[in-house]
C-alpha cells in the first residue's frame, strides 16, 4: 500500500525512504515530484485527509469544515484580528485557492539580497524560472475563456479598460475552466490542477508513499542530522489519535508544512535558532463590492479571473476579482435584521473586487495555547495608506464598469456610497480595526539568509543547524513578494530538490 | 445557551416580504451539526458572540435589557446596529456569530431558491481511506 490514511491501533507504521516531505501543498508536492523523478524514494506526510473532487464540499460551511486548518479560526494577534487562511488536506492550499500562477518578478531576488542579506545567486533565479516554465506546461497554465469568465470578471475587464488599470485575465493552473465558481471549495469539475490531482499521484506511481491524516509531531535529530519524522495519525472527523508512525530518512527531510506550522515543527524538534518565527509577512487584502443594475451572479465563473499588478511597484498594491458565495456575503454585508435582509436582496447584482497590499509590516510566529500557532502581526500606517490607494482604485474601476454604488465595509462608512463620494476613501481610517481584511498570502518564519544569526536556512533552504533539513515552503522566503506566491513556492521548492539530488 | 444563540441568529436574518429568514430554515439542525462538528474554539466564539449580542442593547438602543426580552422592533434595531459598535472586541464577536448565522441562512435551500440560486447538494464530508 502506498497511500496510508488514518490508521487505528498502537502498532507503529514504519517506513524508510530517501526523503521525507512534510506537507503536500505547493512547496511539498513540487519538491516531492522533483525528488521522485530524480529516482529517489519519497514519502509525503500530510496532516489532513486526501479528498478527491467527488469529496469536495459545495457550501462555505463544508469548506471550513473539510478543507481548512481548524476551520480557518486562526487570526492575527495584534491591533486587529485578521483571519490567517491555510488549508489542511492532501494538496494543501492548492486545492482551495484560485490557482493563480504568477512568475517570480526579478526584483524579488534583488530585494532579498539588498534588504534581507541573501547573497544573489543567479543559479536560483534561473532554476526557479526554468521550473516555472515546466510547471506551466504540466499544469496547463492558461487564462479563463470567455465562457468561463462569469459576470464579475467580465465587468472587471470592462472597468479596467475604461479606467486604465493595466490588468488582464489571470494565468491559472486550470485546464479548460468550467467556470463553476467553486475554486475555493475545491474544483468538483476537476479542471483545476491542484497538486492532489497530478504531482502527488505521480509520486506514488514512481514508488513513493503518501501518509494522510498524519500530522508530524517532530523531526528526530541525532548528531546534528535528521533521522526520521514521527507523529500519530489523527482521525479527520473525531480528531481521535490513531497509530504512531515513523518515517526514517536515509538522506534529507523537506519541510513544507506551511508558514505557521513549519517554524513550530522545527521548534518541537529542538531546533530553535534566534531567527525562528521572525519576519512573518503577508499580503493583507480587503474587498469592495460594486452594485450593478443588471444581474452579475458573482458566484458563477472563474473565482479569480482578472488581476492587475500595474500598481505593484509604484504603490505596493495588486488588484483582483474574487467571487464570494451568498453565505459569506450574508455576514460581509453590514447591519442586521430587516435592513440586512433588504441589502441581501441585491446579492445577485454585486461583484466583489479586492486590493491586496504588499505590506511592509513584519510579525512573528510563536506557540500559542494548545501548541497551536500564534501569529503576532499589525500592519503599519504606511500599509494602511496603501489600503486607501488600493480601495480607491478598486472603487474607480467599479464605477468605470457601471456600478451604481459601492460598499466598502469600512467601519464608520455608510452602507453604500456613490461615485460623487469616492473621495471619502482618501480619508479612510488609518486604523486596522476599521477594516475587514484577510491574510491570504503568508511568508517567513524560517527565512533563508547568509548569516545564521539572522536567518534559519541557507540559500538552498538547508537549516543552518541541521543541514539535512530543507525548508521548502513560503516560510523560507525572506520577504513577501507583491504577487501571488504559489508559483514562486513551487519554483523554489523545485530548485531546493534539484540541489538535494545533486548533493546525494 | 442554545436558545440564546438561536434567538440572536434569528434576529440577524428575519423573514421579510421578499426573503425567507432563518426561521424558515432548519436552523436547529444546523446548530446541532455545528455544535457537534466545530472545534471548541469556533463554538466558543459563537457562544461569546451570542452573549455579547444578548447583553448589549444598552450600547445600541440605550435599553438596559437582555436582547431576547426586547420587543420585535427593538430587536431589529439592535441587530442592525450592534455590528457597527465602536467597541472592536464586541464587533468581532458579533462578526463570528453573524458569520455562522449567515452560513446557516445562505446555504438553506429555501433561501437559495428565493434568490434564484441553485440549492447546494449535501456536502459529502468524505475522503480517501485507502
Amino acid at each position: 500500500m502506498t497511500h496510508q490514511s488514518f490508521m487505528e491501533g498502537r502498532t507503529p507504521y514504519e517506513i524508510e525512504v530517501d526523503y521525507a516531505v512534510v506537507g503536500s501543498g505547493a512547496g511539498g508536492s513540487a519538491a516531492a515530484i522533483e525528488l521522485a523523478r530524480g529516482g529517489a524514494k519519497v514519502a509525503i506526510i500530510e496532516a489532513g485527509p486526501w479528498r478527491d473532487p467527488k469529496d469536495y464540499p459545495y457550501s462555505a460551511y463544508g469548506g471550513l469544515r473539510d478543507t481548512m486548518d481548524d476551520w480557518g479560526s486562526l487570526v492575527t494577534m495584534g491591533r486587529a484580528f485578521w483571519p490567517v487562511i491555510q488549508a489542511k488536506l492532501v494538496g494543501g492550499t492548492t486545492v482551495v485557492n484560485s490557482a493563480i500562477a504568477v512568475r517570480t518578478p526579478g526584483d524579488v531576488f534583488r530585494r532579498w539580497e539588498s534588504r534581507y542579506g541573501l547573497r544573489h545567486d543567479p543559479k536560483m533565479e534561473e532554476a526557479v524560472w526554468a521550473a516555472q516554465d515546466r510547471i506551466e506546461r504540466e499544469l496547463f497554465v492558461s487564462k479563463a475563456s470567455d465562457a468561463a469568465l462569469g459576470g464579475s470578471n467580465r465587468l472587471a475587464l470592462l472597468g479596467d479598460a475604461r479606467a486604465n488599470m493595466g490588468g488582464d485575465r489571470m494565468d491559472r493552473y486550470v485546464r479548460d475552466c468550467a467556470g463553476t465558481g467553486q475554486c475555493l471549495q475545491g474544483c468538483r469539475a476537476n479542471r483545476k490542477q491542484s497538486t492532489n490531482m497530478n504531482y502527488i499521484p505521480e509520486v506514488i506511481r514512481l514508488g513513493g508513499f503518501v501518509l494522510s491524516c498524519a500530522p508530524a509531531e517532530k523531526i528526530v535529530v541525532k548528531r546534528g542530522l535528521a533521522q526520521a519524522v514521527v507523529g500519530r495519525f489523527v482521525h479527520p472527523v473525531t480528531q481521535k489519535k490513531g497509530a504512531p508512525y515513523r518515517v526514517s530518512v536515509k538522506k534529507e527531510v523537506f519541510l513544507a508544512a506551511s508558514v505557521t506550522k513549519t517554524p513550530l515543527l522545527l521548534r518541537a524538534s529542538g531546533i530553535k535558532p534566534r531567527a525562528l518565527g521572525s519576519r512573518f509577512m503577508a499580503h493583507p487584502g480587503t474587498g469592495i463590492f460594486g452594485f450593478y443594475e443588471d444581474i452579475v451572479d458573482t458566484n458563477i465563473g472563474a473565482t479569480q479571473g482578472w488581476a492587475s499588478v500595474k500598481h505593484r511597484l509604484s504603490h505596493g498594491i495588486k488588484l483582483e476579482t474574487l467571487s464570494i458565495p451568498l453565505e459569506l456575503a450574508a455576514s460581509r454585508f453590514s447591519g442586521g435584521g430587516r435592513n440586512l435582509m433588504e441589502r441581501l436582496r441585491e446579492y445577485r447584482h454585486c461583484a466583489m473586487w479586492i486590493q491586496a497590499c504588499w505590506a511592509e509590516a513584519q510579525g512573528s510566529i510563536g506557540v500559542g495555547p494548545g501548541g497551536k500557532p500564534a501569529v503576532r502581526y499589525t500592519v503599519t500606517r504606511g500599509d494602511l495608506e496603501r489600503f486607501r490607494i488600493g480601495m480607491r482604485l478598486v472603487a474607480e474601476m467599479h464605477f468605470a464598469a457601471g456600478a451604481k454604488s459601492i460598499y466598502t465595509g469600512i467601519h464608520g462608512f455608510p452602507w453604500q456610497i456613490g461615485p460623487d463620494e469616492i473621495h471619502l476613501l482618501d480619508e479612510a481610517p488609518l486604523d486596522p480595526r476599521a477594516y475587514i481584511a484577510v491574510m491570504s498570502h503568508l511568508f517567513g518564519g524560517a527565512v533563508m539568509g547568509d548569516e545564521p544569526k539572522h536567518s534559519v536556512c541557507d540559500g538552498k533552504g538547508r537549516v543552518h543547524q541541521v543541514p539535512n533539513i530543507v525548508v521548502a515552503d513560503a516560510a523560507v522566503m525572506p520577504s513577501n513578494i507583491g504577487v501571488n506566491p504559489q508559483h514562486t513556492i513551487m519554483g523554489l521548492a523545485t530548485y531546493f530538490a534539484q540541489e538535494a539530488l545533486a548533493r546525494a | 445557551m442554545d436558545s440564546i444563540i438561536r434567538s440572536a441568529m434569528l434576529d440577524f436574518y428575519p423573514s421579510t416580504e421578499h426573503l425567507p429568514g432563518l426561521d424558515q430554515t432548519d436552523l436547529d439542525g444546523f446548530l446541532k451539526r455545528f455544535k457537534k462538528e466545530a472545534p471548541p474554539l469556533m463554538w466558543a466564539g459563537v457562544v461569546a458572540g451570542a452573549l455579547a449580542y444578548e447583553t448589549s442593547p444598552i450600547l445600541t438602543i440605550g435599553k438596559p435589557a437582555r436582547a431576547s426580552k426586547l420587543s420585535a422592533e427593538d430587536r431589529d434595531r439592535h441587530a442592525d446596529l450592534i455590528g457597527s459598535t465602536n467597541i472592536y472586541h464586541v464587533r468581532q464577536l458579533i462578526f463570528v456569530l453573524k458569520m455562522m448565522a449567515g452560513m446557516a441562512w445562505g446555504q438553506a435551500p429555501e433561501v437559495r431558491r428565493a434568490l434564484g440560486l441553485e440549492p447546494y447538494p449535501e456536502d459529502p464530508g468524505t475522503w480517501r481511506t485507502q
